[in-house]
């Protein structure tokens, strides 16, 4: 557990001094530092109903493309910010070094096992942030398919009432 | 002979908020934007300065647009991108000021005024740099597991690194070159440590150190890209990525080999 608090402190300052580095300004800096916390919180919450890391992966960066669009919205700014430092603790910049270490060392049979994880985890990422942006979008657009359908229809009732005062006045 | 001189007016006005589009469109590339941003937001200033169609193709590396009109037939500009890096701030900048000229129609001369001003902030002061350069590995060599020793270390490895970085800049160092050296001192730093009674892991230190440099955002961009069609791009990401992982790899592997 203390652990877990740790590793969740030092998420937010990975991603607060990446977040610098990308030069974020103001609010934006301190809510996209946030946001990278969220997601470790996410993926460290999975881990007590999904053992496989690439689901966990997948599923956090769904969770983490939600919370960027909301921000995103929120802010009117590019998704795109948010989206980069929350991530940040989510890249396999670590098993990405652990590949390439192998394929220096001449090991290529680990080098082929953890590229492989590797691969599947930033595509996960990947994935997660598509299916999430999908999926919104969709939803955005029902909604507004919806609301048009509803404005319509209050329309088409309003001058159908209007149609019978006018025929009671007759 | 009257309504050829609309015409020329017209093809000049034409040329003039292209060549905006693009300069734009190329700031948008170079602070770290997806692809498919830029080709959108150059489609929608040209729409709204009364181009009829435009065709925009672009990869990191070059932009092409031709712009079609009733007035002017058609006229195409080419970009040669140079340069990347992230820049949110810009970017975020350079997104409102698209929006503004999409609602607004703007003469593309203010608009250009106001891009430079765009194009001349800056980022954070050298000293806070040296600051996230010391807290950003730290941070992540305690998230992988290393001790507060470990952190320490790295902190101290990522200032060193920071003023190798800044003088790399300063002569335009080949950037795999550059990446070599980076992790070839951090490698260094981190076994004269370890070996020291400093620090415990040179792994984790090694880790956190090359977070600052490990092109991850890259890597996943770049399958972003594969999937939603942009498969050029994607390519040309993916290759870079892997390419400069395995330079930085390779560097600290040498650390290791040459201090033995």
């Amino acid at each position: 557990m203390e652990g877990n608090i740790i590793q969740l402190a030092a998420a937010f300052t990975g991603s607060l001094g990446f977040a610098m580095l990308f030069n974020i300004r103001g609010r934006k800096l301190l809510f996209s530092a946030f946001g990278g916390m969220l997601a470790w919180a996410v993926y460290l919450l999975l881990g007590c109903l999904i053992v496989n890391d690439v689901w966990r992966f997948f599923l956090t960066s769904m969770f983490l493309t939600l919370y960027a669009e909301v921000m995103a919205r929120r802010q009117k700014a590019p998704d795109t910010i948010y989206i980069i430092c929350s991530a940040i603790p989510l890249i396999p910049g670590g098993s990405l070094y652990n590949t390439m270490h192998c394929a220096v060392e001449g090991e290529w049979e680990q080098f082929s096992e953890t590229g492989m994880h590797t691969l599947m985890l930033a595509a996960a990422i990947a994935l997660g942030i598509l299916c999430m942006m999908t999926l919104l979008h969709v939803i955005y657009s029902v909604y507004k398919d919806v609301t048009r359908w509803c404005r319509w229809r209050r329309a088409d009732e309003k001058s159908a009432e209007d149609g019978k005062e006018d025929g009671a006045g007759v | 002979m009257h309504e050829n001189a609309s015409r020329l007016d017209a093809r000049d006005y034409a040329s003039d908020y292209l060549y905006l589009a693009l300069n734009i469109g190329e700031q948008m590339l170079i602070s770290g934007a997806e692809v498919w941003r830029v080709e959108d937001s150059i489609r929608r200033i040209c729409r709204a300065y009364g181009a009829v169609r435009v065709d925009v193709f672009s990869i990191t590396s070059s932009i092409v647009v031709t712009i079609y009109g009733p007035e002017f037939s058609s006229l195409t500009q080419t970009r040669r991108i140079s340069g990347s890096g992230t820049d949110m701030h810009r970017l975020d900048r350079l997104n409102q000021l698209s929006r503004d000229i999409c609602s607004r129609v703007p003469d593309p001369v203010e608009a250009a005024r106001e891009l430079e001003k765009i194009q001349t902030t800056k980022s954070y002061p050298l000293i806070v740099q040296f600051f996230i350069y010391a807290i950003s590995p730290a941070a992540f060599t305690v998230f992988f597991g290393g001790t507060w020793r470990d952190a320490a270390v790295a902190g101290v490895i990522g200032m060193i690194l920071k003023v190798l970085e800044q003088l790399l800049n300063r002569y335009e160092v080949n950037a795999f070159l550059s990446a070599f050296l980076f992790s070839l001192l951090g490698g260094f730093g981190a076994i004269f440590a370890v070996k020291h009674g400093l620090a415990d892991s040179m792994d984790k230190i090694s880790i956190g150190v090359i977070m600052l440099r490990i092109p991850g955002i890259a890597l996943t961009n770049s399958i972003r890209d594969f999937f939603s069609g942009d498969t050029m791009t994607g390519l040309l990401r993916f290759l870079e990525a892997a390419l400069l992982s395995m330079t930085i790899a390779f560097g600290f592997v040498a650390a290791d080999v040459i201090w033995r």
